[in-house]
């Protein structure tokens, strides 16, 4: 497999999915339609940390098209790969945002969808404490519900905040894994696309804490390597989209872990097809140590439940 | 002459100006005394073999002299001269390794010479199927060394080393019948079938000649380097610093120049001895500087951080600076100039080996029977001479760079450690860098090696390719003057990353290494042969599938022939950046550029435009990755 040329495949066809459906939106909402995520004063977070711009019309919209595009330079070296990772990432956040021109409510609980300002800010002070150790972004669907609980688990135990994107959403809802922002394991989406919901934090949290300036794109990605403990788990079949998606993460300095063979990058792109060892390779991969002191008592114990609720019925 | 070495080298400017006002005679001069070249030597159809002639063949088809008096055509006498080329080169590497063999055989507890690194003689002594259970060290050092001393002359068999080789190169050189026997045979073999009226058919002389260069890599310079680093400890990554700037104003400065080992390591020895240090001292100087040049300086430098004060062209700029106490050499590669150039200064020219003797040049013969007592000697001689220094005729050319050196197998192996993740691959392979050239991340590696050579811009070649081979993610390893032409230009040091594409910059900052790898001395080149093999085997293919190439930009010994021969054979593309005598047998250049692909799967490549050169390399890497799907 030729992987920088998977992932131009990827990011090509991201890009013009992305402005196939801007084309269609325009149709339906004509071009100044306002384009906004709910409750950031960041527009849409990825776009405006990468050019300093802020979209608010489907116009302006499909002009951010443009920036995707101009993102996939194929040649055979890695920083042009990586480069056009980011553009299915560009690509990615135009086409959620688009699920908020044409729908009000494009996600219901507990599918999180955009996290608002106030969330991310919320994280900044257990992101520096060490709190929170670090953030998994789970892709896919795992080989089956009880390994995927497993692991959510074993993250959540350990305090980090995990995002879910795709059918392992499902699949921890039916082992019963309690979800929601308070206890760090958010649903972001069912489409890979919702992973940008992840990325837009990491972003949000260099313009926010970093002070990093909007457009300054290489020291948005020196914070996010720095700084964000982020990195990705991919369960089950492997596509270009989800590939070239995997570049931008790399790029953003998440190492991925797959449990389906991929062409190995050591420390960054790693094939673990044993699920007991998930957990432990995606820490040691992103240098996140954690001191466990384990209290022998029968429920689960971590900072991640300090918000749980305890309702009536239960 | 090159003005343009001038140009680009801030100190041969300076430095020759001096010499001129000495009334110091350089290679400059001497280069432009030679007018130009002879057209027949260059095309290699100059041929002198016998004593009915010399002759000389028209360079032109179908015009003038087409046969020699005994009838041999243009590509006969072309393929015959290359090979005694490769012969030549391939007996020095040889000789230096039986003297390194000669030396583990005195190797004793309480000698000069001891054993530094067990684990590798041990190993060593298994491949040679040697007993090791509780038999002691030296008694397993000295049968090991026996036995490979017999690898020059035994009379049946083939290089022990071969098997080393991926399965597919033993497969083809066996089906080829070019699997080197005893390495001083293949020597005799090339002078007795050149003699005249023996081989005439070119392809079959080149078959001996692959013979001949394969005993080089497989043999003499692979044994070279083991035993060197069984006496003398297996380099480790360590700092150093490199150019003329590393002599000292105020210091004794000897400079050791050559190829064995054996005795710069002694002086090394000798000259961190205290009672030489305060000798040095009693004399008015601050203490001992030395410094190293052309691959002797590269041994020291890889095992001891000794500095280097410069590559091959730099031998007489050294003696220029009329700060050098004295110059000990060994053998190869050694201008006789500097016994005449020495002259000018206070400095003294000190040869130590019979099978090098220069004419004006003091001679202290090395017998490692007294190996310290003599290096002192030496050391001494130089000490007192630090008064006879001429504050007026001194100039120091403030240029250095820092450099990180020692990268042996097992620094390399050691540094890619860092980046297994321990709950998915075993430590200690050479797995994360063929994944990385699996993924693309590195588009493949180059080795970069060879000389210098006036007919090219000094280093130019070597920094050009160099710096392209980086800046698109080829990881390069270096040995020899090309190794410390990137020393001086300061590629070696971590922060040259900088100058890297994205793909290898993530390397070394994931890894900690620089972009450019110092491997060590040209015997060492068997390093970058086994690690090329290494990967190989590990991704279960044969050497010329991998995206890997050679080059040897600025090249000009018959050493560097042999070593390109024996790249080629073993499966590797090399790159030349001079012009091998060739061009006079049309036919001999197609095989050594084309044919030999169909037969090696790997073949030569020329053109003295370093930018054009290193095009074809990336060239090259990206076939063969396409070739690969990958």
């Amino acid at each position: 497999m030729n992987l920088f040329k998977v992932i131009y495949t990827g990011a090509n066809q991201a890009v013009e999915l992305a402005g196939q459906l801007v084309q269609k939106a325009i149709d339906e909402k004509g071009k100044d339609a306002s384009v906004s995520f709910p409750n950031t004063a960041y527009s849409l977070p990825v776009i405006y940390a990468a050019t300093g711009q802020k979209i608010t019309t489907l116009a302006e919209l499909e002009g951010a098209v443009g920036v995707a595009k101009s993102l996939i330079n194929e040649t055979t070296h890695l920083q042009d790969a990586l480069t056009a990772g980011l553009g299915t990432a560009v690509a990615s956040e135009i086409i959620e945002a688009l699920k908020y021109v044409l729908d009000d409510e494009p996600y219901k609980a507990p599918i999180q969808g955009h996290l608002s300002d106030a969330q991310v800010r919320s994280l900044g002070v257990p992101l520096v404490t060490g709190d929170i150790p670090g953030v998994p972004v789970i892709i896919g669907e795992c080989k089956d519900s009880a390994t995927a609980a497993k692991i959510v688990r074993e993250y959540q135990e350990k305090g980090l905040l995990t995002f879910l994107v795709g059918k392992v959403i499902d699949q921890c809802l039916e082992e019963g894994v309690k979800m929601g922002f308070d206890l760090r394991v958010v649903p972001l989406g069912y489409d890979l696309t919702a992973v940008i919901h992840a990325v837009s934090v990491a972003i949000r949290a260099s313009l926010i804490f970093g002070a990093v300036a909007p457009g300054d794109l290489q020291a948005h990605k020196e914070y996010t390597k720095n700084r964000v403990k982020a990195f990705v788990n991919v369960f089950g079949d492997i596509n270009e989209i989800l590939v070239s998606a995997g570049a931008a993460a790399i790029e953003l300095g998440f190492p991925c872990v797959l449990d389906v063979p991929v062409p190995e990058v050591p420390t960054l792109l790693l094939y673990q097809p044993d699920h007991e060892k998930t957990v432990a390779t995606s820490l040691e991969a992103r240098e996140i140590k954690i001191k466990v002191t384990k209290i022998d008592v029968p429920v689960g114990v971590a900072s991640a439940f300090e918000g749980e609720r305890i309702r009536k019925g239960d | 002459m090159s003005h343009e070495a001038l140009k680009f080298d801030k100190i041969a400017g300076p430095l020759i100006e001096k010499a001129k006002q000495d009334g110091a005679e350089t290679m400059w001069d001497r280069d432009v005394a030679m007018k130009s070249r002879c057209g027949f030597g260059d095309k290699g159809i100059c041929c002198k073999i016998c004593n009915m002639g010399p002759c000389r063949l028209s360079p032109v088809e179908g015009k003038g002299a087409q046969r020699g008096i005994c009838g041999a055509t243009a590509d006969t006498i072309v393929a015959r001269n290359f090979a005694r080329m490769v012969a030549a080169g391939s007996s020095a590497h040889s000789d230096h390794a039986r003297s390194l063999l000669h030396t583990l055989h005195m190797t004793s507890p309480d000698g000069d010479y001891q054993i530094k690194d067990e684990a590798k003689l041990l190993s060593l002594a298994k491949e040679y199927e040697v007993e090791t259970e509780g038999r002691d060290i030296y008694d397993i050092a000295h049968e090991v060394a026996e036995i490979g001393l017999m690898e020059f002359g035994k009379p049946f068999g083939t290089q022990r080393f071969i098997k080393r080789a991926t399965e597919g190169r033993q497969k083809l050189w066996k089906e080829l019948g070019v699997e080197p026997r005893a390495i001083d045979r293949e020597v005799v073999s090339i002078m007795h079938s050149t003699h005249i009226g023996c081989a005439s058919d070119m392809e079959s002389i080149y078959a001996l000649t692959v013979k001949s260069a394969l005993s080089n890599g497989w043999g003499g310079s692979m044994i070279g380097t083991d035993v060197s680093d069984i006496i003398f400890g297996t380099p480790t990554a360590r700092q150093s610093e490199a150019n003329l700037g590393c002599l000292e104003e105020n210091m004794v400065n000897i400079l050791v120049h050559g190829h064995e080992p054996g005795l710069s390591e002694m002086i090394v020895f000798a000259s961190q001895d205290p009672e030489i240090v305060q000798l040095a001292k009693d004399n008015g100087a601050e203490g001992i500087n030395l410094v190293g040049m052309c691959c002797t300086g590269n041994e020291v430098l890889m095992k001891h951080g000794v500095r280097l004060a410069g590559t091959f062209y730099q031998q007489e700029l050294a003696v220029i600076t009329g700060a050098l106490e004295a110059v000990v050499v060994d053998v190869q590669c050694i201008f006789p100039a500097l016994a005449t150039l020495s002259e000018c200064y206070h400095t003294k020219f000190i040869a130590t080996s019979p099978k090098a003797k220069m004419e004006g040049a003091r001679y202290i013969e090395f017998d490692e029977e007294r190996a310290l007592e003599i290096a002192k000697e030496i050391v001494t001689e130089a000490i007192l001479n630090y008064k006879n220094r001429d504050r007026n005729k001194v100039l120091i050319p403030q240029e250095k760079n820092k450099s990180t050196v020692g990268f042996s197998i097992n620094t390399i192996v050691g540094g890619l450690d860092k980046v297994v993740n321990s709950n998915v691959d075993q430590l200690g392979t050479v797995k994360p860098l063929a994944d990385c050239i699996m993924a693309g991340v590195l588009r493949g590696a180059a080795g970069v090696v060879g000389c210098n050579n006036p007919k090219v811009a000094h280093d130019n070649s070597h920094l050009t390719i160099i710096k392209e081979m980086i800046k698109n993610d080829v990881i390069v390893v270096v040995t020899g003057c090309a190794a410390q032409a990137a020393a001086k230009a300061g590629l070696l040091q971590y922060e040259a990353k900088e100058l890297a594409g994205r793909g290898l910059k993530e390397v070394c900052e994931r890894v900690g290494i620089p972009p450019v790898l110092h491997m060590g001395s040209c015997v060492d080149n068997t390093r970058i042969l086994r690690l090329v093999t290494e990967v190989a085997k590990y991704l279960g293919v044969d050497t010329p599938v991998l995206p890997v190439v050679g080059a040897a930009p600025e090249w000009m010994s018959e050493k560097a022939v042999s070593i390109g021969t024996y790249f080629v054979s073993s499966g590797v593309d090399v790159f030349l950046g001079t012009v091998p005598p060739v061009t006079g047998s049309a036919r001999f250049t197609d095989y050594l550029t084309n044919g030999l692909e169909d037969v090696y799967g790997a073949k030569f490549t020329v053109n003295e435009d370093p930018v054009q050169l290193a095009q074809a390399m990336l060239d090259r890497i990206e076939e063969k990755r396409t070739r690969l799907g990958i």
